[in-house]
């Protein structure tokens, strides 16, 4: 008899890829993710304790910070993601959610993500243009600056975003299993760009 | 309609669920006119034409509850507030809810 044999994959593995002119759609894996959520009244003390071990306190509403170790991205009233690279400390494994539990322990709930989310960075001179058609937020450097991050949806997915550099780059973090759902909409909004160059 | 959550600014209504009246607070099931009170919460309403505070949902947002005072002639908005402030200023700002678990 065969042996049933799960194979992992990643969230956009089954899509297959956006070539556009004037846009990069780079598909974000080998991350560890975790969420956080401070208890009642310890947001301060935890915010401290994640500076003192990482280098950057955790970030207003709003806001995301990165150093060298890691990347804390506000996720709402008292919540925040925190993402790194699997392979980042001297090539070990890295696990957030077991990383993290030990040092914010009695301050915050600590909960993977790793395989909750996919995440997919957008960017060039197209990018505004093509995430206007879904995202009703708006994403011009003047209302929406380098560090900022906010929870809305793309074509009624719900999506965070966060705008990275003045490319402009913007990483999309959803939910997992609508990452399929989203590179449907993303190539329909990308179709009328695909046989001509940016102005 | 666009409604300023306190959390993530002004959004548009399609970030929104509603849920319903925010004047109303469940009543304690043991107290021995339980079943009169219970029958107001769920059923009564003032269906007021002017301010109202209703309980919204920021669904593709930051996932919090709030309490919207809207004017149901105009729709104008009068307020917006988180309901876990609206509720802990009715309790008393109760401390000890999540700290015994923690
Ligand atoms: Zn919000």
């Amino acid at each position: 008899m065969p042996e049933a044999m799960l194979i992992e994959t990643t969230p956009f593995a089954r899509n297959k890829p956006i070539a556009v002119p004037g846009l990069v759609v780079a598909y974000r894996d080998g991350v560890t993710v975790a969420s956080i959520a401070a208890y009642r009244e310890k947001a301060v003390a935890l915010s401290d304790l994640i500076e003192a071990t990482y280098g950057v306190a955790l970030p207003a509403p709003g806001r995301r910070v990165s150093s060298n170790a890691i990347t804390l991205q506000w996720s709402g009233p008292g919540q925040w993601l925190a993402i790194a690279e699997r392979g980042q400390r001297g090539g070990a494994v890295r696990d957030l959610e077991a990383e993290l539990k030990p040092i914010v322990a009695g301050l915050a709930a600590v909960v993977d993500q790793s395989d909750a989310r996919g995440i997919v960075a957008i960017s060039g001179t197209r990018a505004l243009n093509v995430l206007a058609k879904g995202v009703p937020i708006d994403l011009h450097e003047r209302a929406f600056a380098t560090g900022d991050v906010a929870n809305t949806h793309a074509s009624h997915i719900a999506i965070t975003i966060a705008r990275l550099d003045d490319t402009p780059t913007f990483e999309l973090t959803m939910y997992r299993s609508y990452a399929t759902s989203f590179t449907d909409w993303l190539r329909s909004a990308t179709a009328e760009f695909v046989h001509t160059q940016p102005r | 309609m666009r409604l300023a959550c306190p959390c993530c600014g002004e959004r548009s209504l399609d970030e929104f669920t509603f849920l319903g009246d925010a004047s109303v607070t469940r009543p304690d099931p043991s107290a021995d006119d339980a079943a009169g009170a219970f029958h107001a919460y769920a059923y009564l309403r003032r269906n007021a034409a002017g301010p109202s505070d209703e309980l919204w949902f920021h669904n593709t947002g930051c996932h919090a509850w709030l309490v919207v005072t809207r004017d149901t002639r105009t729709h104008e908005i009068l307020g917006v507030r988180l309901a876990q402030d609206v509720a802990l200023a009715r309790t008393g700002n109760r401390k000890d809810v999540r700290e015994t678990s923690a």
